[in-house]
C-alpha cells in the first residue's frame, strides 16, 4: 500500500505563507516528518492562492528535491505548470496528479508522462460529471488503459482515482467505488494501480479518522494500492499496515507496524 | 490469471454496434472479464478473434502423458511458479540414458541395474521412470535392436533418442508402449511429427534457445500438440535461465509456445555434479530430467530432493504413525507420547536423543496435527491415545506401565490413566524440556 502524503498543499496556511514568501523550511519540516509517518509519496500542490503556478510548483519541487528521498506526486491541473514541475523533477518516478477521462486531456498528458518517465493519477470524471455505477466508472478506467498502449505507457504506470464521495451526502458511492477498483484488477495484465483521495470519504463528518481508515480497510480488500491521505494519521497507518498483513502481503511478524513505517 | 478486459477488447470488432447488449465494446470486454458475457454474444467476432480467446481459457501449460498403464507419466499442467504459492503437481520424471552401442549381457545388465533403481523412503516407492535409449551407434538397425530388447525387460516408460532414420526403424515396434521420441528438430520436424502423430506418441521439440524453440515449436503445434520442449541444453545455467523464462511466460503471459511440458539433459561429465545439476532443474519446472548416472547412491538424494519439492505445502508434514526406537532402548527405556506432526516428532526425537537416555515416541496418528492442534479436535485424547498404544503393542516390550504425555494437555491424564489402565505422567510442557525431564527422573539409564 502507497501512502501519498497530502500535507504539502497551500489549502494548509502553514505551506500557503511558505509559498508567498518562498520560505523552504515548512516544506522540508513537512517532508521529513510525513516520511516517519509513513508516507512513500509526497503530494506537491500550491493550493488555489498561487499567483504563478509555472512558477511556484517547480519552486517546491526543487526545495523538495533537495531535502527527500521520497518521490513527488505534482499535484495540479494546469499542464504547463506540471510539465515545468517535471522538468525541475528532473529524473524518472514522478507522480503526475491528476487528468480526468477526457480525451484531450490524455491526449496532452501521456505524452508528458511517457517523455518523463512518470505514472499517472486518472480519475474516473469526464465532462458529464461523475458516474455512479461501478460499470461506467470502470468504461473509463478502460479508456485510460486502452489510451496508455497507444501512447507507450504500461498500464501500471496508472494509478486510477475510482473517485470517492463524502459519505453523508454520497453513501451510495463508496460500494461503487470499491467495486471499481475490484474490476480494475481485470482490465489488463499487469493490471493498472488504484488510488483515492482518502479524505474525502469523510468531509463534514464527525470522526474523521475513524470513517477514513474504516474505508482505506475495505478499499484494501477489494484491491486498493495507494492512497492520497493524511500520513501522519497514525491510526490510519496502523490500520493499514495491518490490513497488508491480514491480506498477506507482508510477511507477518511482532513488529510489522513499525516494520511497515521504515520501508 | 484469467482473460482480462484489455486482451479481449482488442480481438473485439470496435464497432460499438451494440448488438450485443452492451453500450460499447470495451463495456462488453468488461463484461466478458467478469464472466457475465460470452464472445458468441457478439456477432461480428472473427474467427481468429474466437481461436485467440478460446486458447486463452486452456490451462497454462498443456497436460502430455508417456507410457502405458502403470508406467505411464503425466506432465505439465503445472499452475504456479513457487510451489508455496499452491504445490506443484506432476513430479519430474527421471531419465537413465541407455546406448544402443551395449548389447547382449552388457545390456541386460544395465537394464536389470536401472529396473532395480527402487527405494523405499518414508513409506513411499521412489523409483527412476523412464530410460532414454540412445541411438549413439549411428545404425537404425542396431538401435532398433536395442529399443526391442529395452522394451521388452525395462519396467519405465521409454524415450527414443535418434535422427529421424533411427526413430523411423525403430518406433513402429514399441508404438503401444507410448514412447517419448526425441527430438524434432528444425531440419527433421516434419518427418518426425509425422511419425509421431501416425503412432500416436508424444513428441520433444528440440530448438536452439528461447527464440528459436518459440518458433519451432509455433510450426510444430500448428500440426501436433502432444509437445515436450526441450531448448537445446547448451549449459546448465543458460538451461536454468530458459526454463524459468519459458514457464514464467506460459504462466504469466499465457504464451503459449511455451505452454508444454519441459525436458532438460544433464551436461555434467562428472556423475557428482550431474546429480547437483539435476536437482537444480527438479527445482525449476523440467518435467524430465534425462541423465546418464544410475548409481543408486547417487540417485537416491536426487529422488528424496524431487519428493520434498513435490509434496503439497498446503498439507502438514507427517511422519508414520508409529512406534520409534531412540538409541539402545531396553525394558526399562521411557515411553513417550507425542503426535504424528512432523514438526512435533522432530522437536520430540531431537530432545530424547539430546537426553542421552534411550526411549521409545509413539507417534500417534493425528492426520499430521500438533499436540494442541489436535488435542482441540479431539484426535489427541484419551481414547485415541489409548487405543493407538494398545495396538502397536509398545508396553510389552517394556517392563513398566509408564508413559509420558505432553505437559500442555496434563488435562487428559486422569482419564488416559482411565482409559489405558497405564500410569500417565506427564511431561515437560516443551520438548526441550525432556533432557532435564529424563535426567531427573532416570539417571540410572543415562549411557
Amino acid at each position: 500500500m502507497i501512502i501519498i502524503g497530502e500535507r504539502i498543499n497551500g489549502m494548509f496556511k502553514d505551506i500557503g505563507k511558505a509559498i508567498r514568501e518562498h520560505d523552504p523550511k515548512p516544506l522540508q519540516e513537512w517532508a521529513a516528518k510525513q516520511k516517519e509517518g509513513g508516507a512513500h509519496y509526497l503530494d506537491v500542490n500550491t493550493g488555489p492562492n498561487s499567483e504563478d503556478q509555472t512558477v511556484d510548483l517547480p519552486w517546491m519541487i526543487n526545495v523538495l528535491k533537495e531535502c527527500t528521498d521520497l518521490p513527488l506526486a505534482i499535484d495540479t491541473t494546469d499542464y504547463d505548470a506540471m510539465e515545468a514541475a517535471l522538468i525541475a523533477y528532473g529524473k524518472p518516478g514522478a507522480l503526475i496528479n491528476s487528468i480526468g477521462c477526457e480525451q484531450e486531456k490524455i491526449d496532452r498528458v501521456f505524452p508528458m508522462a511517457a517523455k518523463y518517465q512518470a505514472d499517472v493519477v486518472c480519475l474516473c470524471i469526464n465532462k458529464v460529471g461523475i458516474p455512479k455505477s461501478a460499470e461506467d466508472r470502470v468504461a473509463m478506467a478502460m479508456e485510460f488503459v486502452a489510451n496508455a498502449e497507444a501512447y507507450g505507457l504500461q498500464p501500471d504506470n496508472l494509478f486510477i482515482d475510482p473517485i470517492i464521495l463524502p459519505v453523508n451526502v454520497a453513501q451510495e458511492h463508496a460500494v461503487e467505488a470499491m467495486e471499481t477498483i475490484r474490476q480494475i484488477k481485470m482490465i489488463s495484465n499487469p493490471p493498472p494501480k488504484t488510488t483515492v483521495g482518502l479524505s474525502n470519504v469523510s468531509q463534514k463528518s464527525p470522526h474523521r479518522p475513524l470513517i477514513n481508515r474504516t474505508f482505506a480497510v475495505m478499499a484494501m480488500a477489494a484491491g486498493l494500492d495507494s492512497a492520497i491521505c493524511d500520513a501522519n494519521d497514525d491510526e490510519l497507518v496502523d490500520a493499514i499496515a495491518t490490513a497488508r498483513v491480514i491480506l498477506n502481503k507482508d510477511i507477518y511478524c511482532d513488529s510489522y507496524a513499525k516494520v511497515f513505517r521504515q520501508r | 490469471m484469467a482473460l482480462t478486459g484489455l486482451d479481449i477488447f482488442k480481438q473485439l470488432p470496435k464497432t460499438n454496434c451494440k448488438d450485443c447488449g452492451s453500450p460499447t465494446c470495451l463495456a462488453f470486454a468488461m463484461a466478458m472479464a467478469n464472466g457475465k458475457a460470452s464472445l458468441d454474444m457478439c456477432p461480428h467476432a472473427t474467427e481468429a478473434a474466437k481461436e485467440t480467446l478460446g486458447a486463452a481459457t486452456a490451462p497454462p501449460v498443456r497436460t502430455v502423458k508417456v507410457g502405458v498403464g502403470e508406467q505411464e507419466i503425466v506432465m505439465g499442467d503445472e499452475t504456479v511458479l513457487f510451489r508455496h504459492d499452491k504445490t506443484f503437481y506432476h513430479p519430474t520424471a527421471l531419465a537413465i540414458q541407455i546406448s544402443d552401442t551395449l548389447s547382449g549381457a552388457e545390456l541386460d545388465a544395465k537394464i536389470a541395474k536401472v529396473n532395480a533403481l527402487v527405494m523405499d523412503r518414508v513409506g513411499q516407492k521412489i523409483a527412476i521412470d523412464m530410460v532414454a535409449i540412445t541411438n549413439c551407434s549411428g545404425n537404425a538397425a542396431t538401435f532398433k535392436a536395442a529399443v526391442e530388447a529395452v522394451a521388452a525387460k525395462a519396467n519405465f516408460a521409454l524415450m527414443l533418442v535418434a535422427d529421424a532414420a533411427g526413430l523411423e526403424a525403430a518406433v513402429p515396434a514399441v508404438a503401444a508402449k507410448k514412447p517419448l521420441l526425441h527430438a524434432a528438430t528444425a531440419e527433421n520436424w516434419e518427418k518426425v511429427v509425422e511419425l509421431a502423430k501416425a503412432n500416436n506418441c508424444p513428441v520433444v521439440v528440440k530448438g536452439n534457445g528461447l527464440d528459436d524453440t518459440a518458433a519451432l515449436v509455433e510450426k510444430v503445434a500448428a500440426q501436433y500438440k502432444e509437445l515436450v520442449i526441450d531448448f537445446g541444453n547448451q549449459s546448465q545455467a543458460k538451461t536454468l535461465a530458459e526454463m524459468v523464462n519459458a514457464r514464467r511466460l506460459a504462466i504469466k503471459k499465457k504464451f503459449r509456445p511455451f505452454g508444454y511440458p519441459m525436458l532438460a539433459c544433464t551436461q555434467a561429465t562428472c556423475a557428482r555434479e550431474e546429480i547437483v545439476e539435476a536437482t537444480t532443474y527438479v527445482a525449476k519446472y523440467a518435467s524430465i530430467v534425462c541423465m546418464k548416472a544410475d548409481e543408486q547412491a547417487l540417485l537416491l538424494p536426487l529422488m528424496a530432493w524431487r519428493m520434498n519439492i513435490y509434496t503439497d505445502p498446503q498439507k502438514p508434514m507427517a511422519v508414520d504413525a508409529k512406534v520409534y526406537e531412540i538409541g539402545d532402548v531396553t525394558p526399562d527405556s521411557p515411553v513417550y507420547i507425542c503426535t504424528n506432526f512432523a514438526l512435533t516428532y522432530f522437536a520430540v526425537e531431537g530432545e530424547v536423543v539430546g537426553s542421552k537416555i534411550p526411549g521409545y515416541i509413539v507417534a500417534v496418528d493425528t492426520d499430521g496435527a500438533s499436540v494442541l492442534t489436535a488435542w482441540a479436535a479431539g484426535k489427541f485424547v484419551a481414547e485415541p491415545i489409548a487405543e493407538f498404544v494398545e495396538k502397536m503393542g509398545i508396553m510389552s516390550k517394556v517392563n513398566h506401565k509408564n508413559i509420558v504425555i505432553p505437559g500442555y494437555v496434563a488435562i487428559i491424564s486422569g482419564k488416559l490413566k482411565e482409559k489405558s489402565g497405564l500410569d500417565v505422567i506427564v511431561g515437560p510442557q516443551e520438548a526441550a524440556g525432556i533432557p532435564a525431564f529424563a535426567k531427573a527422573n532416570y539417571p540410572h539409564l543415562m549411557k
